[in-house]
């Protein structure tokens, strides 16, 4: 079985799972049918944080060794979080390949592992969208300003992109 | 194809709740919309929004199109109602003919050509009734007509302060309880009263006088419109009843229930005026174009000039009008300012106020509160309304019948320059609050010491609440104002030119918040709310909330921020 086969399989079964049993906090699917290696999600902003009531939409982009390289996934909804880069890219250890810790802060535990999958990523997503990791801000703006002023600018940046999520939809 | 045994099983799924819809597996998204509306507390069509996949389902596709199957999740977001009615309005006119699903709200939705501004009249015209300021109205037409006055008022700080928070707005609409039962019975309304983006947006427009008029106008051109339409009149009698009535109704019936309510004793005068002018008590159903009273007006007079004329809503001001006739004699006592100024939005701004002198200042300075200072300079009558009506002196006739006596004075007073002047100088109200405060310790610690210079002197007992703002009564300083000669004789400040009238002035702007209480007191929910939150200071909490005028939200940022 060629590696391409095993994330073909891999990625239609989540698919089938996620689409059948339903799912708390997200939603995902592919942006085309024919093509299982892209996926796009949308992410409901998580209750009791100033993300509440935003629709976060991002893409998921599996690599053909999937499930031995993690995926990469992009907000494609403006996002204002320490852990998000301004042009959208998530920042999260376990989507972090293997071994290539450059900053040294990450265990191997921590970073990507060939169990993961579309729902294990988004769970650990929505709880870095609720918790940020602040030791190593993507977005250091937004990760000071999460720091200085939280109930401040802080908050504001996040209501407007809440408030942008919503006028998209 | 559509037979029974056909039909597929769809959960519809929000954060909360789940429903299972039966539906045909050929049906089109707004098919499903119309099936799912019904199972959550038929909220409409407009402002639901589906997600499966991923992907956010368009109305006119079908489920399977997007490989919807029996059995499957489809995620559910309800969204605010203001944007969804938007949508919806935005929707009927590209697609005349509606598809049926689409049921009340665009019915409570006037058409607006400027769809992407919320419409500030049924706002404006509810909202300030709540606040208790009077006749919001006729302030507006006012201010309409005058856009400089309009820009200098929002161009003051104090303002612009208030405008910049929309929770302290909202506060205020939601501490009248028949708003909040108005909010309670519809949806749409709370809906505008929770976004506070939208709150922000109108405020932020209502700053601009330029947006502002062109929206009214937009809105007379819409409504005007609308009424030509076969249907129209019918469409527009609904919004009124759906929206606008509720909320007149709202504010009346608050007035029927404290009678020292300034729109009942408006809305009284109104009919009274009517009766009298025309000969034609107002009817239901009869347009009343009678101007509205003048707040500043005093209740028995009619001196004042005529306002502009502002028709009313045929069917819901006439009522209103009606109801509130009734109750014309048993308010004429109440003053319309003093309930202005007991309201609980009111009291926070008079608390700002105290606590920052330069606030004061700066709304001394407004033209708009010069003009009515001046206007209340004019007119004893009021002077004595207010007096009547301010709990400082209503269980106290003694009290009430000196003042009413020092009126004239008082008045003088009030129009000399040179207490104007100090009006305007912050370090002169400064040292009048020190003045105040000073007198009232006096007044605890030696209670007889004044009772030489006045006459009679009260029997109330000096408050000895350790509060720590000037909030209790002073009884013994009036009437040493009467003779001019002895106050200055008693007075250890002889510097000050109305030492007397500025202390009695700090009283009136801390009495009539009818705040007799202490701040521990007053605030008590929001302290055990701010140790509940980790604060464990009590004093600086306490701080904090007289500060911020019992704004929890805002004292939590001074405790973190200090």
């Amino acid at each position: 079985m060629s590696s391409t086969q095993q994330a073909d399989l891999l990625l239609k079964k989540q698919l089938r799972e996620l689409n059948r049993k339903g799912t708390e906090g997200f939603s995902a699917g592919l942006i085309d049918d024919e093509d299982l290696f892209k996926w796009e999600v949308t992410i409901f902003g998580p209750p009791d944080t100033f993300y509440e009531g935003g629709f976060f939409r991002a893409e998921l982009h599996f690599p053909k060794e999937y499930p031995q390289k993690p995926p990469k996934m992009k907000f494609t909804s403006d996002i204002w979080h320490p852990n998000v880069h301004k042009n959208g890219d998530v920042c999260i250890s376990i989507l972090h390949e293997p071994g290539e810790d450059k900053f040294g802060y990450e265990t191997a535990s921590e970073r990507w592992l060939p169990i993961h999958t579309v729902e294990s990523i988004l769970i650990s997503v929505i709880s870095m969208i609720t918790d940020p990791n602040d030791e190593s801000p993507a977005n250091v703006d937004a990760a000071k300003e999460w720091r200085d002023d939280y109930n401040g600018v802080f908050k504001k940046h996040v209501q407007r992109c809440v408030r942008l999520s919503q006028e998209n939809l | 194809m559509a037979d029974e045994d056909n039909l597929i099983k769809v959960v519809a799924k929000t954060t909360n709740t789940k429903e299972t819809i039966e539906i045909e597996p050929n049906a089109t998204i707004g098919q499903f919309k119309a099936k799912v509306s019904p199972k959550f507390n038929d909220t409409p069509v407009a402002q639901l929004c589906l997600i499966f996949a991923g992907k956010i389902l368009k109305d006119e596709e079908t489920l399977e199109h997007y490989g919807i199957k029996d059995g499957l999740t489809v995620h559910l977001v309800i969204k605010s109602a203001n944007r969804a009615q938007q949508q919806a309005a935005e929707h009927a006119t590209r697609q005349p003919p509606s598809s049926g699903t689409s049921t009340t709200p665009p019915a409570s939705n006037p058409p607006r050509p400027s769809s992407n501004t919320p419409t500030p009249p049924p706002m404006f015209g509810g909202l300030p009734p709540g606040m208790g300021m009077g006749d919001m109205q006729q302030m507006q037409q006012q201010l309409m007509n005058n856009p400089e006055m309009m820009q200098q008022m929002f161009e003051n700080p104090l303002i612009q302060n208030m405008m910049s928070n929309p929770e302290l707005i909202q506060q205020m609409i939601m501490s009248n309880p028949q708003m909040q039962q108005l909010v309670e019975r519809s949806p749409e309304i709370s809906h505008i009263l929770n976004n506070p983006d939208l709150m922000r947006q109108t405020l932020e427009m209502a700053r601009n006088p330029a947006v502002m008029q062109e929206m009214m106008r937009n809105q007379d051109r819409a409504l005007s419109n609308l009424e030509s339409l076969p249907g129209g009149f019918n469409a527009l009698r609904r919004m009124y009843t759906d929206i606008q009535e509720p909320m007149m109704n709202a504010a009346t019936e608050q007035f029927q229930n404290a009678q020292s309510n300034p729109f009942s004793a408006l809305l009284g005068g109104t009919a009274a005026n009517g009766a009298a002018n025309s000969n034609t008590p107002p009817q239901p159903g009869i347009e009343n174009t009678s101007p509205l009273p003048n707040p500043w007006q005093p209740s028995s007079g009619g001196t004042a000039p005529t306002r502009p004329v502002i028709p009313t809503p045929p069917t819901t001001s006439s009522t209103g009008s009606t109801t509130a006739g009734s109750t014309t004699t048993s308010s004429a006592g109440s003053s319309p300012l003093a309930s202005m100024f007991q309201t609980p939005g009111m009291q926070s701004v008079m608390d700002q106020m105290t606590q920052n002198p330069e606030l004061m200042q700066n709304m001394m300075s407004s033209p708009y509160v010069q003009n009515m200072m001046s206007q209340m300079a004019q007119n004893p009558e009021l002077m004595g309304s207010i007096l009547r009506g301010s709990p400082l002196f209503a269980g106290n006739p003694e009290l009430q019948q000196q003042m009413t006596a020092q009126m004239p004075m008082l008045m003088q007073q009030m129009q000399d320059p040179r207490f104007q002047q100090m009006m305007n100088n912050p370090r002169a109200m400064q040292a009048m609050m020190q003045v105040q405060q000073g007198m009232q310790n006096l007044q605890s610690e030696v209670p007889g010491f004044f009772a030489g210079s006045g006459p009679t002197p009260p029997t109330t007992t000096p408050s000895t609440t350790p509060s720590t703002t000037p909030s209790s009564n002073n009884p013994a300083t009036p009437p040493t104002t009467t003779t001019p000669s002895s106050a200055g004789g008693t007075n250890t400040t002889p510097a000050t030119a109305d030492p007397m009238m500025s202390a009695l002035m700090s009283q009136f702007l801390t009495s009539s918040m009818g705040q007799t209480t202490a701040p521990e007191t007053r605030f008590r929910a929001q302290l055990e709310q701010l140790t509940a939150m980790g604060f464990s200071d009590r004093e600086r909490n306490l701080q904090a909330l007289i500060a911020t005028g019992g704004d929890v939200n805002a004292a939590v940022e001074r405790l973190l921020s200090g």
